[in-house]
C-alpha cells in the first residue's frame, strides 16, 4: 500500500505490492492535482483544515459531505475563485501538474482557462447560445470566426446539446430549459480546452431526466478531463466516480477509491454518512 | 367502536384542522383595508401631477403651437411676443454638457463601487454620494459660481455661461448616476460575473461584456433619472448662467449664457405681465412634454440597445 499521507487515509489500491517503487513513479505521473496541507480561512473562521489529497488524471472524483462543510469552498480553491472573496486566506499548496497554483509565477487567467468550472445554478450569460460559448474564446484573444464557429459546434456536440439547439444558436440562452442551460454551461466550460473540470453540485436544481443526461456526459468526459464533482447525492457519486472524498466540518475524513469508499469505509463517520445518518 | 369514537380518534391523530371562522372573516377585511389605503396613497400622490398638467394646459393652451417652440422671445417685456426657442436650445446645451461630465464619471464610479472597490472604502464613498445628493442645489450653485464662473476658485473663468452651469449641473447629476448604476449592477446575479471569471476573463472583460450588458437597462434608467433631475433645476443656474433671451454665441464668457425652461418659467412668473404668466404655464407644458419624451425615448433606446447587445 502506498500511503501518501498518514492522517487522512489516502490509499491507492491498485498497486502491485511487489513493485512499490515502480508504482509510486506511476502515481506521480498520473497525478493531475495534488493538494498539500491546505488550510483555508474566511476571516478568522478556519474552515478547511489541513487538507491533503490528490486527483488522478482522467478520473472522476466526488467530494461528498453535509451542506456547510466546505465542499464548495474547497472546490473554489482549485481554480482560485476564492481570490475574490474579501477577507479569505489560504495556506498550503495546490499543485497542478506539479506546479503550485498559488505560486508567484502563476497566471490566473491561464489557470482558469485550464481549469473549467460548472456552477450549482445554471448560469448562462444573458447572450445568445452561440455567444455564451464564443465568449470563452474571445476573452482569450481568439478572433478567427471560422475557428470560433467550429469550436462552438464541437462543444455543443460534446455537451449533447447540438441537436436540440442547432436551429436556434442565435436565440437567447434563457430560452432553454434548466437542464439545457446547465449543459450549455458545460459546453461553455470546455470551450477553452481545459484539462480539469470542477463541478459544484451540477445537478442540484435539475429534474431526474436532465440529471441522468448530465451524469452520462460526465462519465464520457473522463477520457478528456480530470473531473472533480461536489455532490451531496450518495447514489450519484457511487455511480459515476472513481474516487470519493468525504468532508465534515472542513476536514477531509476519508478519501479513497469509490469501491472501497462505499463498501468498506474506514471511518465510522463516513459510514454514518453513506448510510444516511447525517 | 361507534362512529363518534372513531371521529375522535382521527382528531387525535392530527387529521383535524381547526377552522377559525371569525379570523378568516377578519383577514379578508384587513386585506381590503390594505388595498384601499394603497390605492388612496396613490391617488393622493398622483393628484398634484395631474393637477399641474391640467391647470397648465387650461391656462397655457392658446400658446401651445409650433410658433411657440420655434421662435425666440421678443416684444416688451421680452417674451410678450415670440416663443421659447432660446430655452429649449439652452436646455439641450446644459443637458449635453452635464451629461458629458456625469455619465462617464457616474457610470465609472458606480461600476467601481459594485465591482472593484473594497467594502470599507465603498461604504465611505457611498456615504459621500448620499451626502452629495442631499446638498441643496443652491449650495451647488454657489460652489459652481466660485469654481467655474469667477477666477477665484481653480482659475477657470467661464463667466455666466452654459459651460459653468452645465458642469455645475453635471456635479449634481454625478452622484445620482453613481448610486443608481451601482444598484443596477448589484441587481445582476453574482453568478454572471463568477461564470465569466471562472473562464479566465479578467474583471474588466467580465464587466464590459457581461455585467454592463446585463445592467444596461438599469444604467440607462440611472442616466435618465439624472437628466430628469437637472432639467428642472433653477437655483444653480441663478449663480452660474442666469438667463439668455437670445441664442448663445459660445459656451463660455460673454454670450456663453443660455436660456433654460425652468429659468424661463421662474422669470416669467415674476414679471407683472399676464401674457408672460400664461406663457410660463405653456412653457411648463413643454417642459413636461420633454420629460415625457425623454423618458419614452430613453426606454426605447435602452430596449433596442439591450436587444442588440444580446446578439454581440
Ligand atoms: N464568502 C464567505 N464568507 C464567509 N463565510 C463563508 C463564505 N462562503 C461560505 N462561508 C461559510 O463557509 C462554510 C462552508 O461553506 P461552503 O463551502 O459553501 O459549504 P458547502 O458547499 O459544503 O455547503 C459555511 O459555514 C458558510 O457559511
Ligand atoms: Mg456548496
Amino acid at each position: 500500500m502506498a500511503e501518501i499521507d498518514n492522517n487522512n487515509n489516502i490509499n491507492i489500491n491498485n498497486i502491485d505490492k511487489n513493485n512499490i517503487d515502480n508504482a509510486v513513479d506511476n502515481i506521480k505521473e498520473e497525478i493531475k492535482i495534488e493538494v498539500k496541507n491546505l488550510n483555508f480561512y474566511y476571516g478568522d473562521y478556519h474552515l478547511l483544515k489541513d487538507i491533503n489529497l490528490f486527483f488522478k488524471k482522467n478520473s472522476v472524483c466526488t467530494i461528498l459531505g453535509p451542506s456547510g462543510c466546505g465542499k464548495s469552498s474547497f472546490l473554489r480553491t482549485l481554480n482560485r475563485m476564492n481570490d475574490y472573496t474579501e477577507g479569505s486566506k489560504l495556506k498550503g499548496e495546490v499543485l497542478l501538474d506539479g506546479k503550485n497554483i498559488y505560486g508567484k509565477s502563476i497566471d490566473v487567467v491561464e489557470l482558469r482557462r485550464n481549469v473549467g468550472m460548472v456552477f450549482q445554478n445554471p448560469n448562462p450569460f444573458p447572450k445568445t447560445i452561440f455567444e455564451n460559448i464564443a465568449f470563452g474564446l474571445k476573452i482569450h484573444g481568439i478572433k478567427n470566426k471560422q475557428f470560433i464557429a467550429e469550436r462552438v459546434e464541437k462543444c455543443l456536440k460534446y455537451a449533447g446539446l447540438l441537436d436540440e439547439v442547432k436551429d436556434k444558436l442565435h436565440k437567447n440562452a434563457f430560452s432553454l430549459s434548466g437542464g439545457q442551460q446547465q449543459r450549455l454551461c458545460i459546453a461553455r466550460a470546455i470551450a477553452t480546452n481545459p484539462s480539469v473540470l470542477l463541478m459544484d453540485e451540477p445537478t442540484a436544481y435539475l429534474d431526474p431526466a436532465s440529471t441522468a443526461t448530465i451524469l452520462d456526459l460526465i462519465a464520457n468526459f473522463k477520457k478528456f478531463y480530470t473531473i472533480i464533482i461536489v455532490s451531496h447525492n450518495i447514489q450519484q457519486a457511487g455511480r459515476i466516480s472513481d474516487y470519493s472524498g468525504f468532508f465534515l466540518n472542513g476536514e477531509l475524513i476519508e478519501f479513497s477509491k469509490s469501491g472501497d469508499f462505499f463498501t468498506r469505509p474506514k471511518d465510522k463517520r463516513t459510514e454514518n454518512f453513506i448510510t444516511n445518518r447525517f | 367502536m361507534t362512529e363518534k369514537e372513531n371521529n375522535k380518534k382521527t382528531e387525535d391523530a392530527g387529521n383535524y384542522f381547526p377552522v377559525n371562522k371569525s379570523y378568516i372573516k377578519r383577514k379578508k377585511i384587513y386585506n381590503r383595508i390594505a388595498y384601499a389605503s394603497a390605492a388612496l396613497a396613490f391617488i393622493i400622490g398622483a393628484f398634484p401631477v395631474f393637477h399641474i398638467i391640467y391647470s397648465a394646459l387650461i391656462i397655457g393652451y392658446k400658446y401651445l403651437n409650433w410658433n411657440f417652440v420655434s421662435t425666440l422671445p421678443s416684444g416688451f417685456p421680452i417674451g410678450a411676443k415670440g416663443g421659447i426657442l432660446n430655452a429649449i436650445i439652452g436646455d439641450f446645451y446644459l443637458v449635453i454638457i452635464a451629461s458629458c461630465l456625469a455619465v462617464p464619471l457616474g457610470i465609472g464610479s458606480g461600476l467601481y463601487l459594485s465591482l472593484f472597490g473594497k467594502k470599507r472604502t465603498n461604504s465611505i464613498i457611498r456615504l459621500l454620494n448620499e451626502l452629495m445628493i442631499g446638498i441643496p442645489s443652491v449650495v451647488w450653485g454657489i460652489m459652481g459660481f466660485y469654481i467655474f464662473s469667477t477666477n477665484a476658485g481653480l482659475g477657470f473663468h467661464f463667466g455666466f455661461s452654459a459651460l459653468a452651469a452645465g458642469l455645475t449641473l453635471g456635479f449634481i447629476m454625478t452622484p445620482i448616476v453613481t448610486l443608481l448604476t451601482e444598484q443596477a449592477v448589484n441587481r445582476i446575479p453574482a453568478s454572471y460575473i463568477e461564470g465569466a471569471l471562472a473562464m479566465g476573463a479578467t474583471k474588466w472583460q467580465a464587466t464590459k461584456s457581461v455585467i454592463v450588458k446585463a445592467a444596461m437597462g438599469g444604467i440607462f434608467t440611472a442616466v435618465l433619472l439624472g437628466v430628469l433631475n437637472i432639467i428642472g433645476q433653477t437655483a444653480p443656474l441663478l449663480f452660474t448662467n442666469y438667463y439668455n433671451t437670445g441664442m448663445p454665441t459660445g459656451i463660455t464668457g460673454p454670450g456663453g449664457a443660455v436660456g433654460d425652461l425652468a429659468m424661463l418659467i421662474f422669470i416669467y412668473i415674476h414679471e407683472p405681465s399676464r401674457i408672460l404668466h400664461y406663457k410660463a404655464e405653456a412653457a411648463s407644458v413643454v417642459l413636461l412634454f420633454f420629460v415625457f419624451a425623454l423618458d419614452i425615448g430613453m426606454r426605447l433606446i435602452s430596449w433596442v440597445t439591450v436587444k442588440i447587445f444580446e446578439m454581440l
